[in-house]
């Protein structure tokens, strides 16, 4: 099962500016701009991205859920792509 | 003119890190894929040690290739979800543009693209049955600026900066690979540039996996001792699998290296596990 959907949001939180921008306002209604499973928008709510690994995302993709987690907001890894 | 120097490198984001907070930061993130891989957490003096053992690695092949007084330097490198995702997934891509930019934390890049040299590797390959994508416009990332701030800080020559895709299932051959750096050679050998080579990447190491932390150090000792006998035609047989399993897929840029400079042994190579992630790996030849 292709989770390209689910790949793409990861990715435009890494890339898209904008996105992650509204993601941090309102996550719920960025995630409604994708094609998404129910499965899907679970895993992503965990922020963990050991779930979304096992969803099949790409493994370099699966960290980018913990640019919305205060915790980890300003990590030194979101400076550098 | 020949191909005149081959440079090899690890492009690890913590090779460029300064030890202490970015370095805490840098794997607070990382274990969050696997929180048991925090066990092996260096010290500060290690850190501080790692940092010093690469800077004098990237010494060794910074004076190799300014030796060589190369024209324009090829670095072949793979994206990581910058350029590419999988709405097209190039397997190897050469860049056609006139410049190229990056930023790595609070430095930035930006080199002149040698557009013409890229363009003759692309039609070299459809002469010869490679048929590369290319594009004009890519942003560099760690990949490429990590080694590039070490190796080429001031952007006295252009760069061409090739990839090849390296953790994307399917993933080419280290075949082809090593077939792919035999016509960059073939091109270098015309061009009227002393062209340099780099490649970037590995070695032993699972970003975004259950099994970061671990580094196939036995692996990549082998792998570097092959170099140093030159035989890297040796390793066209290994399969993707081969070297996923070890952590080392982003050899196959390593690949791309080695199908340029033939049986050529390597003068340099250096190592270092970084217990965080990665096996650090450098390597010279003075061709």
């Amino acid at each position: 099962m292709s989770c390209y959907h689910l790949s793409l949001l990861l990715f435009d939180l890494k890339m898209n500016q904008s996105c992650f921008q509204r993601s941090l306002k309102d996550f719920e209604a960025v995630m409604g701009e994708y094609d998404l499973t129910t499965e899907e928008k679970i895993a992503l709510r965990s922020g963990d991205p050991r779930q979304l690994r096992q969803l099949g995302v790409h493994g370099m993709l699966c960290l980018y859920i913990k640019r919305l987690d205060p915790e980890f907001r300003d990590n030194i890894y979101w400076k550098q792509k | 003119m020949p191909l005149v120097a081959a440079l090899a490198a690890s492009h690890a984001p913590n090779i460029l890190l300064e030890p202490g907070a970015e370095w805490e930061d840098f794997m607070r993130l990382h274990y969050s894929m696997a929180p048991q891989g925090s066990a092996a957490k260096p010290t500060l003096e290690q850190q501080r040690k790692l940092r010093q053992d690469a800077e004098t690695a990237f010494a060794a092949l910074r004076a190799d290739m300014e030796q060589a007084n190369p024209d324009v330097l090829i670095v072949v490198a793979n994206d990581q979800f910058v350029n590419f995702f999988w709405n097209n997934m190039p397997t190897f891509f050469v860049t056609v543009g006139d410049e190229v930019r990056g930023q790595f934390t609070r430095h930035k890049f930006r080199y002149r693209n040698h557009q013409e040299l890229g363009k003759a590797i692309v039609r070299a390959g459809m002469a010869k049955g490679v048929d590369f994508s290319y594009g004009e416009y890519v942003e560099l990332q760690h990949t490429q600026t990590v080694p590039l701030y070490f190796l080429l800080r001031e952007p006295k020559i252009p760069i061409l900066p090739i990839y090849v895709n390296t953790w994307v299932d399917p993933a080419p051959t280290p075949r082809r690979c090593y077939q792919v750096g035999e016509l960059i050679r073939a091109v270098a050998d015309q061009a009227r540039e002393r062209v340099a080579i780099l490649a970037t990447g590995g070695l032993s190491h699972f970003p975004g996996s259950p099994r970061i932390g671990e580094i196939d150090e036995s692996f990549d000792h082998e792998l570097l001792e092959v170099l140093r006998a030159g035989k890297g035609k040796s390793l066209i047989d290994y399969s993707v699998q081969d070297l996923l399993q070890a952590g080392d897929t982003e050899f196959l840029n390593w690949m791309v290296l080695l199908g340029a400079i033939g049986d050529a042994k390597a003068s340099y190579t250096s190592y270092m596990p970084d217990f965080v992630a990665t096996g650090w790996g450098f390597a010279s030849w003075k061709l």
